[in-house]
């Protein structure tokens, strides 16, 4: 894969415009970052900062119609989005992406969206807000086989005269540059040692993540077995129940699915997010219910964010160390809390 | 894919958290997010919050208006329902006078629609019949706190739960019905603060708590007049404060002397060594914050209970500075907003009473017309009234007291006397089924304004979508209908417009502006040009009154209590899945999927005894009803209490509900009457309170 060093982003956010649709992390005017779709050519900079929403609702929808039935015979719906770039995607949400590619391989409908995505990764080169991507595996550097394309901010430069290396992580990457050209030229091809330095910029970023040794004291007692169910019961009186962890949890994949009665008296089958932390997740017509106690919810949820089981299925955690729902749980059981008290009080 | 995500306010409960509205590119709503960097929020959501978007776009959503010929709906124009609805009420107007109709306004409409309700009320039809549900909420509150502090809000603000050191909360259950807020205090518990819970439920909190007193229902005034007493004889009151800042110290301290925590053990169920361990760890905190709901407000003595709170509050001192107060968790997200913009039918905006002729003059001045004189009726007023046939007209919207007031069989019976009934809502409930004419309301997301929430904070919302239909904003049909019976009272271009109309008559809000809401996150009243950007703290150096007033209270007995053949005490509670009579919530599949439509909660004791297991469909019956729904054993429920949540129609509450009321304010004892409950058969499906009563 080549490498290439970038002075203006803006010529590869255009070029890329040529054959995908934009999308990028912008603030509103609140000053929450999110991703949005660029419609001008007024491309906006760059943002370091991870949006409070991961990028997995442009796969996995948040609500969609999977199916018609006309009382006949059933009609797959599926999406057929234009292609689109995402573009400056943080490591986590990319290797998250990658979990969810995984989980997802034979569903068309998250198929569908996902071939026509071209994913433009971002270096972290400082670490985020409860952020802990390098103790679970999953950055702050983007993972090569994770991304099309990545992008790193060389450190060093003035700040008038920003430099990127741009790498090449896929074949569609690499297909999606071929013919950019900046003033005519094919763009410059970059040094081997700018790796190095990358490498360097990386590890130094590492370094100033705060200490989260909590995380794999925690891990270790989950995996053997070390954390009581009276332990679980009781962090899982904090838990509301609001849905908020899977929401923005960039691995969590959980949906049902309801049927709805359409005027002309079709039935739409439609398919939605839902939550393993509602007691009605694992309800069954009868009432059984193998999760009907709290503790026994937020146990199922964290295993599958640390077990080694869920490890050897998938190549990794299911926790890519975003610390979204740090953030998000009204109960103080997100993950940082629920690790410390797991290492502390377990 | 998002295309814009626009800013607003949570639709749910009064603690007014801060939510994203994610609409794709062709305008449609797609979900919701929280935002990260809302002052009170924090960039997280209730499971309600998060089900926003079902609640807005479901397929329920009425989309134009109707009309009743018989039983059935027909649509008609805008036109037409407008012209029908003004030609009957200029009609009812000439022939039974302006006292013959009333207006119910809504706490889930924003201020601005309020305040076109009540101004409508009051310049087009000439009446002050104004009210809405903070009746059945908070009306306890605003008379009790306004009669012992001189302001009936919550006294500090949210953001004080990280700034104290003790957390008293009584009669409510933050987690479940102001689950941000209650996920504050967890927090704030978890970091060392001290949570003590007053409450017959073990709720959340209680199961976390320092010192949960589980008392029968009922008995606070007794609780709170004991605590007194040891907090007096233990001279653990501030002294200064009282001297400085409160009246009647003498005579409260008389009135409690004998109320020892040995004498009220039978009434309160609570042993006397722990009303002793409770009062003194509330006096002798540095910091001390009192938050209340239902358990304190739902009751025959609703305005004392809520007295007895700030009695307790004052003689400590724990009012007026940081991290202290008396705190109502009020349950709509613009239910203080309603309060405030004047839809009460003794005030018009910002408290200003409607038999005070300096104020009346200010009001006949600024709107140009001659006012009613008189207070108006109360919502329970006007349903008796109407009962009575001496109100013939209704105009109600974004409520459903078919489902959430008292005595179903009731209200139902009243609806039905009117000569005319107009709803206006989101989508048919069981109270817009019984309407004349059903006008399509905007949603929140479809809609600019403004929510007042209940720490005083005022806060724009802001509108995502196009109104769905035809649907339309309250004060946007409320203008058009004035217009239609050929008054010019309302008269604005925007939702702005009428915000600045109220700002310049409601002395709290007088220096707010839409530009400085959006600024500020919002502006906590009183917000005036001598606290221009607003007001956090309450009392911090004298009351609207001048001094406190302590005032005497005594305890009264529930009205309803249980006997023979009622033997069981039921009480009303409220899930965190749902909001209100559900017509929002319901629509999720996913918070429709966690309970059974209805449930019964009751102790495994009782439950064994009646030979009832987990789930079985059961049979509740009281003085006023009968309902069928399914059991839900805990031992979170005392033995010989049962409690029922309100949220569905299936199985209403309010079929039990008993409407013995708090004599000052007529808030109806809807958190305590007297049941039986009885197994069904084996594989028997509980029935409908709809199957039950066509089955009659």
């Amino acid at each position: 894969m080549n490498i290439y060093l970038l002075d203006d982003i803006k010529k590869l956010q255009l070029h890329l415009t040529y054959q995908y649709q934009l999308h990028q992390i912008v603030k509103n005017n609140q000053g929450q970052s999110h991703w949005q779709q660029i419609s001008t050519d007024q491309f906006p900079t760059l943002l370091h900062e991870k949006a409070q929403t991961s990028i997995k609702d442009f796969f996995f929808a948040q609500q969609e119609n999977i199916l018609v039935f006309n009382g006949e015979y059933f009609q797959e719906t599926l999406p057929s989005p234009n292609p689109f770039v995402l573009f400056g995607v943080q490591s986590c949400d990319l290797v998250a992406v990658n979990y969810q590619d995984k989980f997802f391989k034979n569903d068309p409908y998250y198929q569908a969206r996902r071939k026509h995505c071209l994913l433009v990764g971002l270096d972290c080169i400082s670490p985020c807000e409860h952020g802990f991507c390098p103790t679970v595996n999953a950055g702050p550097g983007v993972r090569s086989h994770t991304a099309d394309l990545i992008l790193h901010p060389l450190v060093n430069q003035p700040l008038e005269k920003p430099q990127w290396l741009l790498i090449e992580g896929s074949e569609k990457g690499a297909m999606a540059i071929k013919h950019m050209t900046i003033k005519g030229q094919p763009l410059e091809t970059a040094h081997w040692h700018y790796l190095t330095q990358r490498d360097l910029t990386l590890k130094a970023c590492k370094q100033k993540f705060s200490d989260d040794s909590h995380i794999n004291i925690a891990i270790e007692k989950i995996n053997n077995n070390n954390v009581s169910a009276v332990f679980w019961q009781k962090v899982a009186i904090q838990c509301i129940g609001c849905s908020g962890c899977t929401s923005l949890c960039p691995t969590c994949s959980c949906y049902g699915t309801r049927s709805i009665k359409l005027p002309n008296d079709n039935i739409s089958q439609e398919r939605f997010w839902d939550s393993c932390l509602y007691e009605g997740f694992q309800k069954e017509a009868s009432f059984h219910n193998p999760t009907a106690e709290a503790g026994k919810r937020v146990e199922r949820f964290w295993r599958h964010k640390f077990s080694d089981g869920i490890a050897t299925e998938f190549d990794r955690y299911g926790c890519v160390g975003c610390g979204r729902c740090e953030q998000t749980c009204p109960g103080v059981i997100g993950v940082h809390s629920i690790m410390k008290r797991i290492a502390n009080d377990a | 894919m998002v295309d814009d995500l626009i800013s607003t306010i949570c639709p749910y409960c009064g603690v007014g958290c801060g939510i994203n509205l994610k609409v794709n590119e062709l305008g449609q709503l797609k979900s919701v997010e929280p935002q990260s960097n809302h002052p009170i929020s924090q960039g997280k959501l209730c499971d309600k919050g998060w089900s926003t978007a079902y609640a807005v776009t479901n397929k329920n959503r009425l989309t134009q208006p109707l009309k009743r010929i018989k039983n059935e709906f027909f649509p008609i124009s805008w036109d037409e329902a407008l012209s029908t609805i003004a030609v009957e009420l200029n009609q009812i107007l000439d022939d039974s006078g302006p006292k013959s109709i009333g207006i119910i306004s809504s706490a889930r409409a924003t201020n601005e629609d309020n305040y076109a309700a009540q101004k409508f009320t009051r310049t087009v039809l000439k009446s002050n019949n104004i009210d809405h549900c903070a009746r059945i909420c908070h009306s306890p509150t605003v008379a009790g706190l306004k009669q012992s502090l001189g302001s009936g809000a919550m006294t500090n603000s949210a953001s004080e739960i990280f700034d104290t050191d003790l957390i008293m909360v009584f009669g409510a259950d933050p987690t479940e019905n102001h689950s941000i807020l209650g996920g504050h205090i967890m927090q704030a518990h978890l970091k060392g603060c001290e949570l003590v819970v007053v409450d017959p439920r073990k709720t959340r909190l209680a199961k976390l708590a320092n010192i949960h007193l589980q008392l029968n229902l009922g008995s606070n005034i007794a609780l709170v007049n004991a605590m007194l007493h040891v907090i007096i004889k233990e001279k653990w009151y501030d002294e200064n404060f009282i001297n400085e800042r409160c009246n009647g110290f003498k005579y409260l301290a008389q009135h409690v002397a004998q109320l020892t925590p040995v004498s009220v053990e039978a009434i309160t169920g609570l042993k006397a060594v722990d009303i002793y361990q409770a009062a003194k760890h509330y006096s002798q905190a540095k910091r001390a914050m009192i938050f209340y709901g239902m358990g304190i407000t739902q009751y025959m003595s609703g305005t004392n209970n809520v007295i007895s709170l700030a009695n307790l509050a004052l003689i400590c001192g724990h009012i007026g500075k940081n991290g202290t107060g008396v705190n109502p968790l009020r349950g709509q997200n613009n239910v203080q907003g309603a309060c405030d913009m004047g839809c009460l039918p003794n005030v018009y905006p910002g408290y200003q009473s409607v038999i005070d002729t300096n104020i009346q003059t200010k009001f006949s001045n600024a709107w140009q017309c001659d006012l009613d004189p008189l207070e108006g009726l109360t919502s329970m007023g006007m349903t008796k009234a109407a009962l009575a046939g001496d109100l013939h007209a209704l105009i109600l919207f974004g409520e459903d007291p078919v489902v959430t007031d008292p005595d179903q069989n009731h209200v139902k019976a009243s609806l039905k006397k009117l000569d005319l009934f107009v709803v206006a809502e989101l989508s048919m409930t069981e109270t817009a089924k019984l309407a004349d004419i059903i006008l399509p309301a905007a949603s929140f997301a479809e809609k600019d304004g403004t929510f007042t929430n209940c720490e005083r904070r005022v806060q724009l919302v802001n509108q995502a979508l196009e109104p769905l239909g035809v649907a339309m904003g309250d004060w946007q049909w409320l203008q058009a209908l004035a217009k239609k019976m050929g008054s010019d009272q309302l008269n604005w271009k925007t939702s702005e417009d009428v915000f600045n109309e109220m700002t310049s008559l409601n002395p709290s809000y007088e220096a707010m502006t839409y530009q400085k809401l959006a600024k500020n996150h919002g502006l906590q009243w009183p917000c005036n040009n001598e606290n221009p950007t607003g007001t956090r703290l309450l009392h911090a150096n004298t009351f609207p009154i001048g001094k406190a007033r302590l005032i005497s209270v005594n305890h009264t007995d529930i009205d309803e209590p249980t006997d023979d053949e009622y033997p069981l005490s039921l009480t009303t509670n409220r899930l965190h899945f749902h909001y209100g009579c559900g017509s929002m919530t319901r629509n999720s599949p996913l918070l429709e999927r966690e309970t059974p439509p209805g449930i019964l909660f009751i102790n495994p004791e009782n439950a064994n005894t009646l030979n009832i297991a987990h789930l079985d469909a059961i049979g509740v019956k009281s003085r006023r009803g009968y309902i069928e729904t399914r059991a839900i054993i805990t031992g979170d429920v005392p033995i010989g209490l049962v409690s029922m949540p309100y949220h569905f129609k299936e199985a209403p509450s309010n079929q039990l509900t008993n409407t013995a009321q708090d004599p000052v304010t007529k808030m109806p004892e809807l958190k305590a009457c007297a049941v039986s409950v009885i197994p069904l058969p084996k594989g028997v499906e509980p029935k409908s309170i709809q199957q039950l009563l066509e089955g009659d």
